[in-house]
């Protein structure tokens, strides 16, 4: 049996399932006291059954996302070695940040040597103002992180009690500015992350579960508990990566859907093509910074149920705020929630003030007919936010001929609606795209059943440069010899694959990585005259994405 | 008012080349990715990042005369590459952004109007494309297009060479040095475009100072008295310091300010071989200037060794006056006494295929209309490596040809037709967009649709 739990930052939700069928569901709140809220509703889905039962437990939580959007955390510094290249008042990370000699190029060659006293110098000004965590990111520090590890032990040695993060272990792609948020995030967050996996531990502990234990992370993908300690930025986002996943355990399979998640305040959209959630080609955005946290591509549009609505030159129009609940259950406006109860779509509040709250908009008409335009309204605006989707999507940049060409205009079959206010509007939504609409059983626990079948994803980026005789690895930061003048491709998959192997040991998910993709594998020679002196390879493996299982949509309404 | 960005296609067609060795090849813009990722430039607000898209057989029609078809002379490779180029012209043109830099390969300016095969690694001329697009689509009138590569942009200047409302002006390194071997004072465009053409040949070891000085002193003059509508770089990058074809001593800081003074609406990546020690500085510096930011933080790792030269300062400021007065004097210059009296001007040219190694010859002739800038005919005879020799005939017609001009060029087409002697007859009409290739042997024509 299975259980997946999200932590939200109102309420917790828990299922239990068993093979492809919800045995049991709970929602309790989420209080401040994190442990008793979890025991709570591991105690409502576990009523007789046998913790020795569960196989699998994997949570989804918002923990870090409103630790940084509330900045619950000790002030952070940054360190960067920029080098040549943009200018360094470009970097603004809304800290405290040192720019320090020193310069590695793209294939990972020093250029400019450390200079030692200047950074001294420097964390000594940092100690002055109060600071005892930095992360120090370098460019190209991916390709060679010598400058890096060098800065750390001299921290270390002068400061034995301040934390340190190192871009290379945090961020092992290209894109230093994105690099340092990373490395800036996990700094500031691994302290309290540690608790709220103690708390966790704890909670299984205390009801006697003993089964391995995940965390899902903002691309779908989970971590076990322990191993997430070194990346909690990656668990960033994962409530919505919970929630196309749990809708993707509950539409057929192989079909290209809209989750479409209306809540009081906001709409959430995530794509699922062909069976597969849609990642977002680059990081995600947090609090205004961007990260390299690979998440799925998720867009957030400003109009929920509780929507303001006003009239505005004789139209109707959907103000994007909220000003509190709807007419229909005491709030100060009317809203969509009004107009889906005049219409009947829905059975909430009280539906003579919900016409009484359409009417205060003094339109010429019926409330009726007001409260059909204003779900045209919002159904306007959610269609066009899905088209514009799409439309990105095939615009995404390619940098070789066959990804151009094989691009392709993909519109979806279904539009699953999850959420309040979605029972009313998704056959709307459904008519205007020319989809079926699917409103899925349990989808008010959609994010926990999305943990719950979460597959562990791993993935390797293998980058050998057989002049330099090195190669690194994207994910860990790693960087080896090669030790070998005769590296073939073959050797440089063999390689791949093996530290994808590691790696999944490492992780403990070696046993369920199943099959491994190739997502990209290339050389690219070097010419010194017209000889070929060496070559890069550059290969990604990858472990199948998605998920475990569908869930039955017994018991739909 | 919204601030309008700088618009990018980055397409380094990582599976394209023309041979492993050849300077050519998949990892030409490899390094280029690696610096612009890794600096987070498609990430700052004032860039945005396009995806290109493919350019209309029609679209290279509009330019060329493939022989025997489009389809034979061009890949998808040349198509995304001059889409790309399109794309962005078109987003500048309806101010949805400021500028744009198409960083694509394969480059272009050695395709020349008659195309049998591949000149110094191109085909389809980007930047000619990007031209009779906008002058198709939005009439558009006047062009200045400004060719910052070491080579000579020969293929441009064949294009625009009877062009009198496209200005290309190229600086290059001497062509007595370097392919193709052409770029001279004395090319200056012919009868009915004089001057509309100027070569700047460069001397060895030319440096950013000697090359700001002709900027400053002609080019940007002169583009200023021109008022073009748009202003095109043909970026090439194979003058800096480093690269392996080249031996002129620019920098990326140069090649920054240069396009931070001449604003170029467009700027479509040339040559540039350096693949590690220019490209990724030099584009990056160019995009910065471009895009209105701070790129003296951009500096290559080996600076390079400046020799200061009296003498070679003094042959550039010679070659400066000598321009200007050309230019200054244009319209008063008696044009018979250069071209002759008789209503059709004819050249003969010689073209040598480098990549494929065989040549073609050409007559080409202008009419000197009194009324618009005259059609072209071209008789074209190429004997390719594969087969035996290929004889066309090409008719061009400018969007702005007279009537008159209009019928005696589909006389000519018609004529050409049952002349024995072709293997091929095409007609270029750009008043109707209209593109018609003739196959003697099979007796077929061909009307190219898309
Ligand atoms: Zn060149
Ligand atoms: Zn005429």
């Amino acid at each position: 049996m299975l259980i997946g739990i999200d932590v939200g930052g109102t309420c917790t939700d828990a299922v239990l399932l068993r093979k492809d069928k919800v045995l049991a569901k709970a929602k309790v709140p989420t209080g401040e006291d994190l442990l008793g809220s979890l025991m709570k509703a591991l105690d409502k889905i576990m009523e007789g059954v046998q913790p020795a039962e569960i196989k699998r437990v994997v949570f989804s939580t918002t923990i870090i996302t409103n630790l940084i959007a509330e900045k619950k955390y000790e002030k952070v510094a940054v360190m960067i070695i920029p080098g040549p290249g943009i200018s360094h008042e470009k970097y603004n990370f809304k800290t405290e940040t040192v720019i320090v000699d020193g310069a590695v190029d793209y294939r990972g060659r020093e250029i400019i040597k450390l200079n030692e006293q200047e950074i001294k110098e420097k964390l000594f000004l940092l100690e002055q103002k109060g600071y005892h965590k930095l992360a120090v990111v370098g460019k190209f520090s991916n390709r060679n992180n010598l400058h890096e590890n060098q800065i750390e032990t001299l921290v270390r040695g002068l400061y034995p009690d301040w934390q340190v993060v190192l871009g290379h272990r945090v961020g092992g792609k290209l894109n230093l500015p994105r690099r340092v948020v990373n490395a800036y995030y996990t700094c500031a967050t691994q302290e309290k992350y540690s608790k709220f996996i103690n708390s966790v531990e704890e909670a299984l502990i205390k009801r006697g579960i003993g089964a391995d234990a995940y965390i899902l992370k903002a691309d779908g993908g989970t971590l076990p508990l322990r191993a997430s300690e070194k990346v909690p930025v990656e668990t960033i986002f994962s409530g919505p990566a919970a929630s196309t996943l749990g809708v993707q355990a509950l539409v057929p399979p192989g079909q290209t859907a809209v989750v479409v998640d209306i809540g009081g305040t906001t709409t959430d959209l995530a794509l699922i093509l062909s069976g597969e959630p849609l990642l977002s080609s680059k990081g995600v955005q947090v609090d205004e910074l961007l990260t390299q946290v690979r998440g799925l591509s998720v867009r957030s549009i400003p109009v929920g149920g509780d929507t303001a609505v006003e009239l505005s030159e004789g139209r109707i129009l959907i103000t994007g705020k909220r000003k509190g609940f709807p007419y229909c259950q005491g709030g100060p406006c009317p809203t969509p929630t009004d107009a889906l109860r005049v219409l009947n779509l829905i059975d909430l509040g009280d539906r003579d003030l919900a016409v009484k709250g359409i009417s205060t908009l003094g339109l010429n008409c019926s409330p009726q007919k007001a409260a059909e335009q204003i779900i045209d309204e919002v159904v306007k605006i959610i269609v066009t936010e899905i088209q514009r989707m799409f439309l990105e999507w095939e615009q995404e940049p390619a940098y070789r001929i066959w990804e151009l060409l094989q691009k392709r205009s993909v519109r979806p079959d279904i539009v699953a609606g999850v959420g309040g206010g979605a029972i009313g509007l998704v056959e709307h939504i459904a008519r205007e795209l020319n989809c079926k609409k699917l409103l899925p059983a349990h989808a008010e626990v959609a994010n926990a059943i999305g943990a719950a079948v979460a597959r562990p994803t791993v993935q390797l980026s293998l980058r050998a440069d057989t002049e330099r005789q090195v190669f690194t690895v994207e994910e860990t930061g790693y960087q080896g010899k090669l030790n070998n003048t005769k590296f073939s491709e073959k050797d440089a998959l063999d390689l791949a694959n093996e530290w994808l192997n590691r790696q999944a040991k490492s992780l403990g998910v070696l046993c369920e990585i199943g099959e491994v993709e190739i997502i990209r594998q290339e050389v690219f020679n070097m010419v010194r005259g017209w000889h070929t002196t060496g070559r890069i390879f550059d290969v990604v493996l990858q472990t199948k994405r998605g998920i475990l299982q569908y869930v039955e949509q017994g018991g739909s309404k | 008012m919204k601030t309008l960005k700088t618009g990018l296609v980055f397409f380094p067609a990582f599976d394209w080349s023309i041979s492993p060795t050849h300077p050519e090849r998949e990892e030409r813009l490899l390094y280029t990715r690696d610096q612009l990722f890794e600096e987070g430039i498609m990430d700052l607000p004032e860039i945005e990042e396009f995806a290109p898209r493919l350019a209309l057989k029609k679209d290279v029609a509009r330019v060329h005369f493939c022989v025997p078809q489009v389809d034979y002379q061009v890949l998808k490779a040349h198509l995304i590459a001059a889409g790309a180029s399109i794309l962005l012209g078109e987003k500048v043109y309806r101010k949805e952004i400021k500028n744009g830099f198409a960083l694509v390969r394969p480059p272009g300016h050695h395709a020349m109007r008659v195309v049998h095969g591949n000149r110094g690694f191109c085909n389809i001329n980007n930047e000619a494309i990007v031209v009779e697009y906008l002058r198709h689509h939005y009439g558009i009138k006047k062009i200045a297009i400004i060719d910052t590569d070491v080579h000579h942009g020969d293929g441009t200047q064949d294009i625009f060479y009877h062009d009198p409302d496209v200005l290309y002006i190229s600086f290059h390194q001497d062509g007595r040095t370097i392919f193709p071997g052409t770029g001279f004072i004395p090319e200056l465009g012919g009868p009915t475009a004089f001057a509309r053409t100027l070569n700047i040949p460069l001397p060895l070891g030319t440096t950013d100072e000697e090359l700001h000085f002709i900027l400053d002193q002609l080019i940007l003059p002169v583009v200023q008295e021109f008022k073009p509508d748009f202003i095109i770089n043909s970026a090439g990058q194979d003058n800096h310091y480093t690269d392996p074809l080249g031996s002129i001593c620019m920098t990326a800081r140069g090649y920054a300010s240069l396009n931070e003074k001449l604003k170029p609406d467009l700027a479509v990546l040339e040559g540039g071989y350096a693949i590690e020690t220019a490209l990724p500085y030099v584009n990056m510096a160019i995009i910065l200037a471009m895009a209105g930011q701070d790129y003296s933080y951009v500096q290559e790792p080996q600076p390079p060794q400046i020799r200061k030269s009296t003498k070679r300062f003094n042959e550039i400021k010679e070659i400066v006056t000598q321009l200007k007065d050309i230019w200054r004097n244009k319209d008063k210059i008696n044009l018979n006494q250069i071209f002759g009296s008789e209503e059709y001007f004819q050249r003969k040219k010689s073209i040598y295929y480098d990549t494929d190694g065989f040549h073609e010859e050409q007559v080409e002739r202008v009419k000197r209309c009194k009324e618009c800038p005259g059609y072209i005919t071209i008789d074209s005879k190429a004997v390719h490596s594969w087969r035996d020799s290929v004889k066309v005939f090409c008719i061009t017609l400018p969007i702005t040809a007279c009537s008159s001009c209009q019928n005696e060029a589909y006389e000519n087409y018609s004529d050409a037709r049952n002349n024995r002697r072709y293997d091929y007859v095409y007609i270029q009409d750009k008043v109707k967009d209209v593109f018609i290739s003739y196959n003697r042997k099979t007796k077929q024509e061909l009307y190219l649709e898309d």
